[in-house]
């Protein structure tokens, strides 16, 4: 009892001198997953230029970002589309500012020797191992079903069950996994789920609807590093992807600068990190379809040019 | 049914409280869930819900009962001599300080995705305290009972079955509570990675951001462990009504 109440007091004023800063001295971006070539341009954007003092958090499976910045536990974070329209359809209010993939890097690999020629040719046997959670796992069912498959869950990054079992496929980011896969002798296929006509934009900076009211200048700048940074990742990945290799080194340097190369194609497909209100409509209607969101957002209120 | 009213008490009131704090928005909806919210997944989505209860139940029970039955083997093995213990106890250690996310991939691997991983790690996590309180208990016998059978001429299976063991039952029973929790912790974990039950709904759930639908996951697991926790103790009931202090009320 003593010491909770000392505790208390002397809390007291670290709390009040939080209450008078108003502005906590370092902004923090939530990345979900691990340092890795996918938040490249993250990593090499110089925020200092712009005035600000950025600290990138790095994630692992799960991180709840959208939920981290709606609590205001990050004033920024990465996120995903279709969680974003989530999010705010349960009154989180969060906006996208930057997407930095243009184009879903999901996908799902099989291996070659089963000769697939589609999608729908996965749900013909074997075993499917991928986030169920996911609308387009739910829009893989509604269109051809999983009576032949057995459906498991996705084992991330790990490849060891897929490079024993050949009936075996699983979800992975086009850009690495079959990257991966191949190092270790396994002919790959690829099947992007661009493919059913899902692509979210993927890799998302976002912040909320309040911080970005009370802060729209620090934003507009964060925004602007943020895309520089992006710039310089894909003129010139190898400084970047050194210093990430530091952070994470369950990669080989080599795999950096291979998959850094891969994901060029999803990330320049004109003004960098750009969004359009088309775009998010055609999401959000295809989530209301799936019924994982009761109405649409208005596509305006999803995310922010800047 | 008037014993169990003072544990419906703390219930109500922190039910009553989330309520009305989420409502008056001092909490936000997308962070915890209002339990009314909670209550209505419960029952718009109880065929999957308890469809998946069924499946953990399965999984965590069978668990529970290798590590009972394995768990106390151990502990009477390993009562039986002090070059026994020190050569075994260090690796029946190992089960307690497996970090059980850690390999709960490789169960998958070794087992196959499914019903056997989600026993494996049930097993892994439960069969720690089981083995640790078999063994203290026996090697706590009263001395002066222990002289007393040595005086008889009694064999040590006798005295081991007679004496020591008995006398060790409120330990195990202890060691099977704390099991009993464990393997319901331990199928959920073995579900996420073997695809499967609550802790695969629980999964999804988070995915689709849910936060009511793991809620209710949370609390049908609760529920699990605490009709096992009840399950064991009626069985201590039966055992130990006659002698033991603990169940002399």
């Amino acid at each position: 009892m003593d010491l909770s109440r000392r505790t208390l007091l002397k809390l007291l004023p670290a709390a009040g001198m939080l209450a008078a800063c108003g502005k906590p001295s370092k902004i923090r971006l939530a990345l979900n997953w691990k340092p890795d070539p996918e938040f490249g341009g993250f990593y090499a954007a110089d925020f200092a230029k712009h005035g600000l003092d950025v600290e990138l958090l790095p994630g692992g499976s799960g991180t709840p970002t959208v939920q981290m910045i709606g609590a205001g536990s990050s004033e920024f974070g990465i996120i995903e589309a279709d969680e974003l329209l989530l999010a705010r359809t349960k009154g989180n209010d969060v906006v996208a500012l930057y997407a930095a993939f243009q184009n879903s890097p999901l996908g799902i690999m099989a291996h070659g020797s089963r000769k697939l020629e589609s999608i729908a040719d996965l749900l013909k046997g074997g075993t499917l191992a991928i986030e169920s959670g996911l609308p387009y796992a739910r829009i893989l069912q509604k269109k051809f079903g999983f009576d032949h498959v057995k459906v498991v869950p996705s084992p991330g990054g790990d490849l060891t069950t897929f490079l024993n079992d050949e009936k075996f496929a699983q979800q992975c980011f086009v850009t690495a996994e079959p990257l991966q896969a191949r190092h270790k002798g396994v002919d790959v296929k690829v099947f992007p789920v661009s493919e059913l006509g899902y692509n979210p934009y993927t890799t998302v900076l976002a912040t909320s609807g309040d911080y970005l009211k009370k802060n729209p200048a620090l934003v507009t700048n964060m925004v602007a590093a943020v895309r520089e940074g992006w710039r310089a990742y894909l003129d010139n990945p190898a400084p970047t992807n050194e210093k990430m290799h530091g952070l994470n080194p369950s990669m080989d340097p080599a795999s950096y600068a291979e998959i850094a190369e891969a994901q060029k194609p999803l990330i320049e497909t004109g003004t960098l990190g750009k969004m359009t209100k088309e775009r998010w409509e055609t999401l959000a209607a295809q989530l209301k379809e799936l019924g994982d969101i009761p109405s649409a957002p208005a596509a305006g209120d999803c995310f922010r040019d800047l | 049914m008037r014993k169990a009213l003072p544990a419906f008490i703390p219930f109500v009131i922190v039910v009553v409280a989330l309520e009305s704090l989420v409502r008056a928005g001092w909490i936000k909806a997308f962070l915890v869930p209002p339990p009314s919210a909670v209550f209505e997944t419960l029952i718009h989505d109880w065929r999957e819900l308890f469809g998946a209860l069924a499946k953990t139940s399965v999984g965590a029970l069978a668990g529970f009962a290798l590590s009972a039955v394995g768990g106390i083997a151990i502990g009477v093995f390993l009562s039986s001599s002090s070059a026994i213990r020190q050569a075994f106890y260090p690796y029946a250690v190992f089960f307690q300080t497996v970090p059980i996310i850690a390999i709960a991939p490789l169960l998958v691997i070794w087992f196959g995705y499914g019903m056997r991983t989600v026993v494996a790690s049930a097993f892994i996590v439960s069969i720690f305290p089981v083995i640790a309180n078999t063994l203290t208990g026996i090697l706590s016998t009263d001395p002066a009972l222990r002289d007393l059978f040595i005086l008889y001429g009694a064999s040590p299976s006798a005295t081991l079955w007679r004496l020591r063991f008995p006398a060790a039952l409120p330990q195990i029973l202890t060691g099977l509570r704390i099991a009993g929790g464990l393997a319901v912790i331990g199928a959920i974990v073995g579900e996420f990675i073997g695809g499967q039950g609550l802790g695969s709904v629980v999964d999804v759930a988070r995915t689709q951001q849910r936060t009511d639908k793991v809620f209710a996951a949370v609390l049908l697991a609760s529920l699990l462990g605490l009709a096992l926790f009840g399950f064991i103790n009626l069985l201590s009931r039966v055992a130990l009504r006659r002698w033991h202090v603990s169940e002399q009320n």
